[in-house]
């Protein structure tokens, strides 16, 4: 059953139906796009926890991470104690010329200081102006995202998961020890 | 009719001229970007883009007018005033609404409108020609092929709807109109709208202009104001073809309303029509040369004469 | 000019011709203007620049009719000799590649006969119409040459020239269609190359119609407007 004209209707319909839908044109400078969670934008330095361990540095594939640093003898805070030493970052960039945006940094940062942050326009005109100090870093860390809730259905995360063991065997013992004293002293007189 | 009439009205044409092509001009920017799922101009003048055609104009102004060297210098730069006066002229001709509603009312109208139409051609002939380009030139041949092979079955078309009227004149046809002609003059009126989107080379019957082969066909060597009256004839053939199949179709000013607001209707009708041609060029892929000739010679044409059968027939039986 | 003649009452009113009228001045403006583009027509070497100043000369003719309120046949005028007959003419200089500039082979050397005729033709013509008219006068009052007066004169009084006429355009038709079907015999087949551009991908009954296309279809016709 073909009809002749049907396939030139059928081209007129797809036309005007495209045309009562919403375009998906993203105006850009205007509105700013919707980026789903985790997006790789840039990567964001909280300096504070960082502790010059150059892990990170020396994961990296193309070396685009530059860190100096200088070591700070803290007086003994006891009179028998050692003197204790400690790394103070002195300078920490990211070359965003090179960056492929692995991640293999963040990943392997063992204190949490580096976060990938969604933020994008960091566009410069001059390719070495790409490389960005400590201080712009730290900057970016205000618009990382707080984590995205778990899936209803996921494991709880290892602390989480840790201390409501602990917290159930608390629970555990308690009533242990309470049907213990039901037993011991039946004629306690409960009201029912 | 005084001299200060004769004056208002032409300034009234003049006006409509140039305004009404801009307006269906931004409604195909919107309506095609739309029908991809795209916006289309969002940034000249702020608000959805209004101004678009307007900065446009300003671009083309501001552009060098290159003449190249080998053109034909005179017949080069005449040929877009050809092709865009003519279509002024119609629309002098065209009634909007009743009790003389109309730039001049033309005893023989719809000769005069046929007529003047095909000499706008003559100014994509001469571009063609002139540009001493070959892109041009076959866009010119091809303009001439098509102009040919179309204009016999838009002024059969248009016989029909002068037989059943029983006059030439335009307001003489919408007078003498009435609601069961739409049925009756059907297939007059698809002929009628086919045979003018292809004098217009509008797609899918743009093969004369087709960019993917021959650049942009006849306006191939044009820039800056030139160019742009090339295009403004255009829109303002789309706003010709869509009155005209309006008035001579679809009734005019005639509707479910009091007749003071008769140009209401034939506004709306002329811009739905419009409509329908900004729709098919989005929708539809550029006919190949020897597709566009069959339809016209083994399609177009019989269903005029069919047409053209018919609306003798029924003259003859309500008469 | 018998077409206004029967339309108009024909008085010999004491007219002068020696204080025309507006209308007869740009009548007489006219004229010359058609005159003169017919000349350069037909002596200009540029082969585009003459069908371009016939469009001139036809036009020009055109308003000489609306200025004889003959308004129906004016426009059939521009319709038939501007919109069809010049581009037929343009089309053709175009497919034999027309040069811009002046084309020295242009002149065929008829040049003296070709006057000759014309002049004779000229003479004809101004003779017959002068003799036939003399010192009437019409009188070109509104709707003289109305589309009703024109098409009832058309039908009622000249109908045998019309249908005469008519029997000529059919018989260029078919010396057109004959013409282009010499060809020995039949039209080639099309190509395979052609074919299966004919033919859309993936369907198997529609490519029957696209296998016949004959481009030269179209042609003959197209002589005949």
């Amino acid at each position: 059953m073909n009809i002749p004209g049907s396939g030139l209707a059928k081209g007129l319909a797809v036309t005007l139906r495209t045309m009562t839908k919403r375009s998906v044109t993203a105006q850009y400078p205007e509105v700013q796009p919707e980026l789903p969670p985790r997006t790789r934008g840039v990567i964001a330095l909280l300096e504070e926890n960082c502790t010059v361990c150059m892990l990170c540095a020396r994961e990296c594939p193309d070396w685009c991470i530059y860190i100096d640093s200088h070591k700070e003898t803290l007086p003994a805070a006891e009179p028998n104690a050692r003197a204790r030493t400690r790394n103070v970052l002195d300078r920490f960039a990211i070359d965003f010329s090179l960056c492929m945006y692995c991640g293999i940094c963040i990943e392997v940062c063992p204190f949490d200081a580096l976060f990938w942050s969604p933020e994008f326009e960091y566009a410069e005109t001059d390719i070495l102006e790409l490389t960005h100090e400590r201080d712009r870093l730290r900057e970016w860390m205000w618009t990382v995202p707080p984590p995205p809730a778990l899936d209803p259905a996921a494991e709880d995360p290892k602390e989480i998961a840790m201390a409501r063991k602990a917290a159930d065997k608390l629970a555990a013992a308690a009533e242990a020890a309470a049907a213990e004293a039901v037993a011991a002293g039946p004629a306690g007189g409960e009201p029912a | 009719m005084s001299l200060l009439d004769t004056l208002l009205r032409c300034v009234a044409v003049v006006v409509v001229f140039l305004t009404f092509p801009l307006i269906i001009g931004q409604t195909e920017h919107k309506v095609m970007a739309h029908m991809q799922g795209r916006l289309g101009p969002m940034y000249a003048g702020g608000f959805h883009g209004w101004a678009q055609l307007v900065a446009d104009g300003v671009k083309f102004a501001q552009k060098e007018d290159v003449v190249p060297l080998d053109a034909d210098r005179r017949v080069f730069q005449l040929a877009p005033a050809v092709a865009l006066l003519p279509y002024m002229l119609v629309l002098l001709v065209i009634p909007v609404g009743p009790e003389g509603f109309v730039g001049q009312a033309v005893d023989a109208g719809l000769i005069f409108v046929l007529a003047v139409m095909g000499i706008g051609v003559l100014g994509s002939l001469m571009a063609g020609w002139a540009s001493a380009n070959k892109f041009s030139l076959l866009g010119g041949l091809r303009t001439a092929a098509q102009l040919m092979s179309y204009e016999l079955p838009m002024l059969l078309a248009a016989a029909s709807v002068a037989m059943a009227a029983g006059t030439l004149s335009l307001p003489g046809i919408l007078g003498a109109f009435h609601w069961w002609w739409v049925p009756w003059q059907l297939i007059g009126a698809f002929v009628f709208f086919t045979a003018g989107l292809a004098e217009l080379q509008r797609p899918p019957f743009d093969m004369p202009v087709a960019d993917s082969e021959i650049i942009f066909g006849a306006y191939t060597e044009y820039t800056g104001l030139r160019f742009a009256f090339f295009l403004l004839s255009e829109y303002a053939g789309i706003l010709v073809i869509s009155a005209l199949t309006a008035v001579l179709f679809l009734g005019g000013w005639h509707g479910p309303m009091p007749e003071s607001l008769g140009w209401l209707w034939t506004l709306l009708k002329t811009f739905a029509l419009a409509f329908v041609v900004i729709w098919l060029r989005v929708t539809y892929p550029r006919l190949r040369e020897d597709q566009l000739m069959r339809f016209a010679w083994t399609c177009l044409i019989p269903l005029a004469l069919l047409q053209l059968a018919i609306t003798g027939v029924v003259k003859v039986a309500i008469s | 000019m018998s077409l206004l003649a029967a339309a108009g009452s024909l008085d010999p009113a004491a007219r002068s011709f020696l204080s025309p009228t507006g209308v007869e001045i740009v009548f007489l403006l006219v004229g010359l203007a058609v005159l003169g583009s017919a000349v350069i027509s037909v002596t200009t070497r540029q082969l585009v620049h003459a069908a371009l100043w016939l469009v001139v000369a036809l036009g020009g003719l055109a308003i000489e009719f609306l200025l004889l309120t003959a308004e129906f046949v004016a426009w059939v005028q521009v319709l038939i000799y501007l919109g069809s007959v010049v581009v037929l003419v343009l089309f053709g200089l175009m497919l034999t590649k027309a040069p811009i500039g002046r084309s020295p082979d242009a002149n065929s050397g008829n040049r003296w006969v070709a006057l000759g005729v014309a002049l004779a033709a000229a003479g004809t013509l101004v003779t017959l119409v002068v003799d036939a008219f003399r010192t009437s006068w019409v009188d070109l009052g509104a709707g003289g040459g109305s589309t009703r007066v024109t098409g009832e004169y058309l039908f009622r009084y000249w109908v045998l020239p019309f249908e005469a006429l008519s029997v000529l355009l059919l018989a260029a038709l078919v010396g057109a269609i004959v013409l282009s079907r010499t060809g020995k015999g039949r039209v080639p087949k099309p190509r395979a190359g052609k074919l299966r551009a004919g033919k859309p991908v993936g369907t198997n009954g529609r490519a029957a119609s696209a296998t016949t296309a004959r481009p030269t279809a179209s042609t003959p016709p197209v002589q005949e407007s």
